[in-house]
């Protein structure tokens, strides 16, 4: 079974980001708002996206996945200023893509906990297409702190999904 | 990376280092590594109240930089022309006022506040000189500065094929070269591109993960103190990784046309609409 967590509500006004409280925000599909505020229409209903009601729309190849489908979670550890501080990754796979992501920060101290909105409300727009291990790399640049967290919790779910 | 790679992982000035090399690094580079480091921190951490930018931040005078700081003064001083004021190492103030600064408030003040004009200093090689007290802040291009300073100190200890991955601020010296994932800025699980590095840095920087409230993170104009919009992340090689450093964060204001006139650089740049350019140089691919 394959439920659809809460994505992260998003929405991308030229750069600003609006913070949206992830941790138990369900089901809202068309998380990504493309607020365009300077339009004019009015029209708040966004484009519905490309979610439809099959994951599988042309996945031609969907015979030979080297994961189980279905919902993981795990935690992954990082450090900051201020201590750990830990985040809980649910990602949801089918033929071995990512189809969803889910992010909740446990952070203690008051800077680490607006730091983790902050990261949690920038992630995850559209996580969708990329298989999971389809780049043979050893090193990924983005930026620093939450990220560490993140991929501990990633490698997790890849052994416990593989 | 070949798989019999030695690796030493620690945290120095505020996030996680990782050193990979061919073979295990000697306990003595290892203490002289933490000697460089502590300096490195006690001198130009804004965090720290000993150090000597914090002293800086106290008063008028003259002080006595470290060696790195002529390189450093010069690069900043291509990056503020290039950028037309918005790249200066005088913002210390500007990100304070938003809560970035010692003690992590994380709370903004009112509005914004522009930073000093250089003039306000005059900062020749290790000699600077003031008139008031100044907030420097060096994050543009300190964490790189401090990659190609554990790097050298490194070669010249006799350590071969070296990796410095300073979260976001890779640096390669001999071996094979490493494949880089470009990570996607908002969704860490995905990569919007690839770099292949050898003997040269690669440094990222993004405006959407040290954030702390909407539309404030730790990218900002000098001239306003405002936190800067339309590009959400980018990637540099260049030889060292502390102009890397500097370009990936003068990006931010500046077309890489601008500012390829003041030192080399190739680039990947990300806007908030999702559209990315990749200079014609660049040692990768995105994926479209």
């Amino acid at each position: 079974m394959n439920t659809r967590i809460g994505r992260t509500a998003i929405a991308i006004a030229s750069g600003a980001v609006v913070i949206g409280s992830l941790a138990g925000c369900a089901t809202d599909q068309s998380a990504e708002a493309e607020a365009a505020p300077s339009t004019g229409s009015g029209d708040t209903s966004t484009t519905t996206p490309s979610t439809g009601t099959d994951a599988n729309d042309t996945d031609s190849s969907a015979t030979s996945s080297t994961y189980t489908d279905g919902d993981y979670t795990a935690t992954g550890e990082y450090s900051t200023p201020g201590g750990r501080e830990d985040v809980t990754v649910t990602i949801t796979l089918a033929d071995d893509v990512v189809t969803a992501v889910d992010v909740t920060g446990s952070a203690t101290s008051g800077n680490s906990k607006q730091y983790q909105s902050a990261f949690i409300s920038g992630i995850s727009a559209e996580v969708v297409g990329k298989d999971i291990d389809s780049l043979d790399v050893s090193k990924v640049a983005g930026s620093s702190l939450t990220s560490g967290g993140f991929n501990a919790a990633l490698d997790t779910i890849r052994s416990d999904a593989s | 990376m070949p798989a019999e790679s030695a690796t030493l992982a620690f945290e120095a000035i505020g996030t996680g280092w990782q050193v990979d090399s061919r073979a295990p690094i000697a306990a003595d580079t290892v203490r002289r590594m933490n000697a460089v480091i502590e300096d490195f921190d006690r001198t130009w951490s804004r965090f720290r109240p000993d150090s000597l930018v914090t002293e800086v931040a106290s008063r008028s005078g003259e002080w006595t930089f470290p060696d790195e700081a002529p390189a450093l003064v010069e690069l900043y001083s291509a990056m503020h022309a290039a950028t037309a004021g918005a790249m200066s190492p005088l913002v210390g103030a500007s990100l304070s006022h938003l809560g970035y600064g010692a003690g992590y408030s994380l709370v903004p003040g009112a509005g914004t506040l522009a930073s000093p004009d250089w003039d306000r200093m005059d900062w020749d090689g290790t000699r600077l000189r003031t008139r008031q007290p100044l907030e420097l802040d060096i994050g543009a291009a300190g964490k790189g500065l401090l990659v190609d300073m554990i790097v050298d100190l490194l070669e010249q200890d006799g350590v071969e094929q070296i990796v410095v991955d300073a979260s976001g601020d890779l640096r390669h010296s001999g071996g094979e070269p490493v494949r880089v994932a470009l990570e996607h800025p908002y969704d860490t699980t995905k990569a919007i591109g690839i770099a292949t590095l050898a003997d040269g840095a690669l440094c990222a920087s993004a405006s959407n993960r040290r954030a702390w409230g909407s539309g404030l993170h730790h990218v900002l104009d000098a001239r306003t103190g405002e936190p800067v919009d339309e590009v959400v992340a980018t990637w540099v090689t260049a030889e060292t990784a502390m102009v890397a450093d500097a370009v990936a964060t003068a990006l931010f204001f500046t077309p890489a046309d601008q500012l390829a006139g003041y030192v080399d650089f190739e680039h990947v740049r990300m806007l908030t609409d999702g559209r990315a350019e990749l200079s014609s140089g660049f040692p990768g691919e995105l994926f479209r």
